[in-house]
């Protein structure tokens, strides 16, 4: 019996930054351990530990080998398998899918057998990469990629493995077919599987949970033992202005008992009922008008038939598509279904291929026709793009000084978004020295500096913590409210739809979905959440 | 020592090499490097621009003039303009030269009376001036003491008999080519080791050797091997440009130049994987082994000047590096041919032999297989 | 329009001085670098070792041995045989071996040919022919004691041939080269690598002045680093002269940055990465530098790499700041220096400004 115990194992950085203090747990043969936080709470810190690849101290202990340092865990790597976090990470780019599984193979010195043979197409199949062997990582899609580090992962059939947030970036089917192979490993090789996430739909998928805040291991259990747990705070939304209460759009949290219907808890409330008892405050978000009216036409980008090529591949085929006055769009499709590929030709950051744009009532033919519409137009990138060597605040002087903004005008603008958006506190800070999701808040404040009618965002929120990206969605939705602005945004987390005002799918380059949020619940009654539409979408266009 | 995993890495790192086309790197930079320079730098000066103001007119003067024009180490140009126009050529940089002969040059000359010749010389580049101050006084008295037996002076004549040992002709081909080739085998195979490590470090492959059983002896031969042998035929794609492009003699043993090389190779791929386990960034790294290689390697690799005339520090300087062993070695098996019968060649063989193993130690002893903290 | 490339100025500024590694690297290059290539660098022979064996017993030999003097020779060393006198040299023991032969003496007093042998070691080329040329003259001054003729001999603008002023200048102008091709590639780059290059592109400037601030910005560092340079390390340092206009030589060195900046600007607009960025930039540089007449006199090149120089923009800055610093050349007759520098210079930002601006 090979099992992990880990021994109040703790690592601190340099400069006493603590990464993960006195974690404790034991895991059997076969189970499923999932690590879910926030970014930044001390799931890699620990992963880290536990792959013997950083200093700790304490003690782990895995079957007969116990270990205290990476020198002492040398012995046990050839049964660990580990992957860390980042989209294909540990790929090299220039290497073949084959390549890649003979490398990791030889790496680990497996008799290249008939054995080995019908394991390889076994988890090629598993990964549905069988078609794409002789495909360079460079030029496969995200999903394709962290399915492929997996299978790497795996082909020396692993006793234990940690997988540092495997889907995070990745699109609900691959993520759906990720586990899947996770479920099939474990039950054929007993595996202890250790898997940190994001998304709470998956912890459903997993024997045991521990719950990281404050670089510590907060609770575990089950799902059902730590949604019980809260089952008692969690009510249908009513008001309720006591300190002890939070009021979220659809739900109302509250520590003492209220006299109002209670709500099927989930795991995200554990992580507002805890900051809630923790006496955190969440920053309060808000916006004000407008500084300046504008006019904005009804229809704010019409697209007719838009297409973009790259050699032979169609990355998006004549997409038709719409977005009113005061809407917010969700744009949700797999990896490489053309989100990104069709917002940046709405940007002009790749020209078009074929078909008609008309942004703002003005149709765009050529650069020249876009430059007037540039000062109306936000747009924040997946990697929330700013200049690393600048602080918050010169961050966005600079934007303002360069969409002309009269200096004092744009300094008080400045302080009036850092009071609303609750980045105040860190207006000196440097932008790798913000919490992912300040880092965020601020990325849209860049974005608006200039008051735009209308917002692109492309997966804004991957890899955000649970109160963050709630706090995200109220300040788009306070935009709306307030500024009438229209926003199209990208995301991988399907219970982000709830927010939409309607959802355009798309898979592979092609349209196959476009209607409000209700009328996607009235066509599938049978689906609780969103993520269920989405799949069979999917399911149904293959 | 594992084979199988050995295996594994150098096969991806060839193809690794080739599908970037750093592989296009590895060989175009020494070559670019070792025919410009050995075309580029001149010691010797000629052609040197030399006006010549001739205010006599005379047959002896004449005599000098032709004397200058039939020199390979001038251009010369006989013009009667002033002396202050012709300085003004000079410091349009159009003349790196002007000699005045004065009037009644040859009147005062056979009645054995004092002659001031006037030369001006462009100091600008110092080492060249002199060198044309050093020929043109040559000349000028090259010329008359040919002339003296037909006047009345008497001279004593002592004539230099010049012996240049292995580099006859006083080529610069010669005493430079084999000089580039310990500067380029030290720079060029310790950038590319030096990216070698650093780029899985930024990139995050680096996790798949921290998180594997590899040992670290083996994960650092397998990292090297593909740099080793890319460079070893290097060391025969040079031999060739400078027997053959730059007809540079071979005299010596071509077994002691090639295991030689191979040896300076390994020396430099260790520079390179010390800075590569030290630094984080390529970038970083890429800037700190051209720091430590490129001007160490030009200045003591002895083709500028030799070790033994330099200045007390950097002759100490010059022994910290590796390059002036290899050159001693390699000059000798191009243009002498001692080899292995000089005592001070197998010092060196062993002193370079020191010197790759304490590298390769260091290198190892820095390599940590955990994240940095 | 003015004030949007002022903040875009200013902000390439702040970046700049915000990484501190780039600053290193600059001040390195304008101080330390300059300073021990130009302390470092010696061409003219120092402490050249002479071995010598006398057959004659002394006398003149002795008297010719007795100018061999330092700095330039270490004092010559006897050796008791030729053979032992080979040997040395095989052994770069010693430099130069001069053999006074039986009949050198005795010949020397009849007035007939006395000759002396004198073994080179010529794998040192450069110092064997300035030693043989050393001892050419130590010993023609023996002979020209009877003609009448003194050679009256000017150095021009560095009198005391001095070398290190001399290293310095040249390091300095290919650090200038280095870094002007350099710095505005990675600032371009490096939007491109931290991922605000599409930020740039959506910013509701005309990108022509994106481009033109954003190099400009970094002209604006080299030309601070240069007056660093040349106040601290040339003129306090090395003594350089200064015989001809500073104006002219800042003009010379503002309009040579932007030419360089044009080469930056083409490889930016190719590469993706700072390595790729760091690989072109030396296989682009390494021929200019060496073109350039840096190391050796244009004219004492091979015909086809001297036809070559002719593009090479280095060649004219070069020409141009060697004038300006020594020989003093009047501001006319700089022009073709500054036609060059000008001329390439606007073809290439040009050239560099249209591949860049493709991207926008």
């Amino acid at each position: 019996m090979a099992n992990l115990n880990v021994n109040s194992v703790t690592v601190i950085y340099k400069g006493n930054r603590i990464g993960i203090k006195d974690a404790s747990f034991k895991a059997e043969e076969g189970e499923i351990v999932g690590f879910i936080g926030a970014d930044g709470t001390g799931k890699s810190s620990l992963m880290h530990a536990i792959s013997g690849i950083i200093k700790f101290k304490g003690e782990i202990s895995f079957g007969k080998y116990v270990y205290h340092s990476p020198k002492e865990a040398e012995k046990v790597k050839k049964y660990i398998g580990f992957m860390p976090q980042g989209l294909g990470l540990i790929l090299y780019d220039r290497l073949t899918v084959e390549e890649h599984l003979d490398f990791f193979a030889n790496v680990r010195n497996i008799k290249m057998d008939k054995n080995f043979k019908t394991y390889k197409q076994k988890l090629l199949h598993m990964a549905g990469l069988s078609r794409f062997t002789e495909r360079e990582a460079e030029h496969l899609s995200g999903g394709m990629r962290q399915k492929l580090s997996l299978i790497c992962t795996l082909i020396h059939r692993p006793r234990l493995l940690l997988l540092d947030e495997p889907t995070t970036g990745v699109d609900p089917l691959s993520r759906l077919e990720l586990w899947e192979i996770l479920d099939n490993i474990r039950k054929e090789e007993g595996t202890i599987i250790i898997v940190s996430t994001a998304y709470m739909q998956e912890a459903s998928k997993m024997d045991r949970l521990l719950l990281f805040d404050d670089n510590r291991i907060m609770a575990s259990g089950t799902s059902k033992q730590l949604t019980d747990s809260v089952r008692n705070y969690v009510y249908k939304k009513t008001p309720c202005k006591d300190t002890d209460c939070l009021e979220l759009h659809n739900v109302t949290y509250s520590l003492k008992p209220l006299n109002s219907e209670h709500k099927d808890p989930t795991l995200e409330d554990i992580f507002f009922i805890n900051a809630l008892k923790n006496r955190k405050k969440l920053t309060e978000i808000s916006v004000s008008k407008r500084e300046r009216r504008l006019e904005i036409p009804p229809i704010v980008m019409e697209a007719k038939g838009l297409t973009k090529k790259f050699g032979d591949f169609v990355a998006d085929d004549k997409i038709d598509m719409e977005l009113k006055r005061n809407e917010i769009l969700g744009l949700f499709g797999a990896n490489g279904a053309g989100k990104t590929t069709f917002i940046k030709m709405l940007l002009g950051l790749y020209p078009i291929d074929e078909g008609e744009l008309t942004l703002l009532s003005q149709p765009i033919r050529s650069g020249r026709d876009r430059r007037k519409l540039k000062s109306k137009i936000g747009y924040v990138s997946q990697h929330f793009a700013l200049y690393k060597n600048m602080s918050v605040r010169e961050n966005l002087i600079y934007f303002a000084s360069i969409h002309q903004i009269p200096a004092s005008e744009a300094l008080r603008r400045i302080e009036r978004y850092g009071k609303e958006l609750g980045f105040s506190d860190y207006l000196d800070a440097m932008p790798k020295d913000l919490p992912l999701g300040i880092n965020q808040r601020f990325s849209i404040a860049a974005a608006i500096i200039h008051e735009p009618v209308v917002l692109f965002l492309d997966e804004p929120t991957s890899g955000i913590d649970v109160i963050a990206r709630h706090q995200f969605w109220q300040l788009l939705k306070l935009l709306k409210e307030q500024w009438g602005i229209s926003i199209l945004i990208t995301t991988h987390y399907m219970s982000e739809a709830e927010y939409c005002d309607r959802v355009v799918l798309l898979k592979e380059g092609k349209k196959i979905a476009d209607d409000t949020v209700e009328n996607f619940y009235k066509k599938h009654p049978e689906a609780s959440n969103f993520e269920e539409i989405f799949l069979e979408y999917y399911r149904e266009a293959n | 020592m594992n084979i199988g995993v050995i295996k594994a890495y150098i096969l991806k790192e060839f193809k690794e090499l080739i599908r970037t086309r750093m592989i296009f790197i590895v060989y175009a930079i020494p070559i670019i490097v070792i025919v410009l320079f050995g075309y580029g730098i001149k010691l010797d000066v000629t052609h040197s621009r030399v006006l010549i103001i001739d205010n006599d007119q005379s047959k002896l003067s004449r005599e000098l003039i032709e004397k200058f024009k039939h020199s390979k180490y001038f251009n010369a140009t006989e013009l009667n303009i002033s002396e202050s126009k012709a300085l003004k050529l000079i410091k349009q940089a159009k003349k790196d030269a002007v000699i005045i002969i004065p009037n009644s040059f040859e009147k005062r000359l056979i009645k054995n009376q004092k002659v001031n010749i006037g030369v001006f010389i462009d100091g600008s580049f110092p080492n060249r001036a002199r060198t044309i101050e050093n020929y043109i006084e040559g000349v000028i008295i090259d010329d008359l003491q040919s002339y003296a037996p037909k006047t009345s002076i008497s001279t004593n004549v002592i004539n230099i008999n010049p012996r240049s040992l292995f580099n006859q002709a006083m080529r610069d081909e010669d005493a430079i080519v084999p000089g580039l080739i310990g500067f380029v085998l030290l720079v060029a195979p310790a950038v590319l080791s030096a990216l070698l490590i650093v780029k899985e470090k930024e990139e995050g492959t680096i996790f798949n050797f921290y998180a594997s059983p590899i040992s670290k002896e083996d994960f650092l031969i397998a990292k090297l091997t593909p740099p080793f042998i890319l460079h070893s035929l290097n060391i025969f794609i040079l031999f060739l440009i400078a027997v053959y492009l730059f007809n540079v003699p071979f005299r010596g043993s071509f077994t002691l130049y090639w295991f030689s090389s191979e040896l300076y190779i390994l020396i430099s791929l260790a520079i390179g994987l010390l800075v590569s386990v030290v630094t984080r960034s390529q970038i970083v790294a890429l800037v700190l082994t051209v720091v430590i290689t490129v001007l160490p390697g030009f200045l003591y690799s002895g083709m500028i000047m030799p070790i033994s005339s330099m200045s007390q520090e950097s002759y100490i300087e010059a022994h910290m590096f590796p390059v002036m062993y290899y050159n001693h070695i390699i000059y000798d098996t191009f243009l002498i041919g001692e080899g292995l019968n000089s005592r001070k060649i197998i010092l060196y063989l062993i002193i370079l032999t020191i010197y790759a193993s304490v590298l390769f130690i260091l290198g190892r002893l820095f390599l940590k297989k955990e994240l940095k903290k | 329009m003015i004030k949007v490339f002022l903040s875009i100025v200013t902000k390439e500024l702040l970046d700049f001085l915000r990484s501190w590694g780039l600053v290193v690297l600059v001040l390195y290059s304008f101080t330390l670098d300059v300073y021990i290539a130009g302390g470092g660098m010696q061409i003219e022979p120092r402490n050249v070792s002479v071995g010598y064996v006398d057959y004659t017993g002394g006398g003149i030999s002795q008297k010719i041995l007795s100018h061999l003097h330092e700095p330039e020779f270490l004092t010559p060393k006897m050796f008791l045989s030729q053979r032992e006198l080979s040997k040395a040299i095989f052994n770069k023991e010693i430099m130069v071996g001069i053999i006074f032969d039986q009949e050198f003496e005795k010949n020397y007093r009849n007035k007939k040919e006395a000759t002396i042998d004198v073994l080179l070691d010529a794998t040192a080329a450069s110092q064997s022919f300035t030693t043989l040329s050393y001892l050419q003259n130590i010993v023609l001054n023996f002979s020209k004691l009877n003609i009448p003729i003194d050679i009256d001999i000017h150095k021009l603008f560095n009198p005391n041939s001095d070398e290190h002023s001399f290293m310095a200048l040249s390091e300095l102008l290919s650090v200038i080269t280095m870094l002007s091709i350099l710095l505005p590639a990675i600032v371009f780059v490096r939007e491109k690598e931290e991922g605000t290059w599409d930020i740039m592109l959506l910013m509701p400037i005309n990108p022509k002045i994106t481009i033109l601030a954003k190099s400009f910005s970094q002209v604006i560092i080299i030309v601070a680093g240069v007056m660093i340079t040349v106040g601290l390390v040339l003129f306090n340092g090395f003594n350089l002269p200064m015989n001809g206009s500073f104006l002219a030589f800042l003009l010379l060195t503002f309009f040579y940055a932007f030419t360089s900046a044009g080469i930056g600007l083409f490889i930016a607009s190719v590469s993706k990465s700072m390595m790729q960025t760091a690989q072109l930039s030396m296989l682009i540089m390494m021929p200019l530098i060496f073109l350039s007449g840096a190391w050796t006199p244009v004219y004492a090149m091979h015909p086809i790499l001297e036809k070559l120089s002719l593009l090479s923009p280095l060649r004219y800055y070069i020409e141009g700041c060697e004038s300006i610093f020594f020989r003093g050349t009047d501001f006319v007759d700089l022009w073709h220096y500054f036609a060059g520098v000008l001329i390439l210079g606007s073809i290439l930002y040009w050239y560099g400004f249209r591949k860049i601006g493709k991207l926008f």
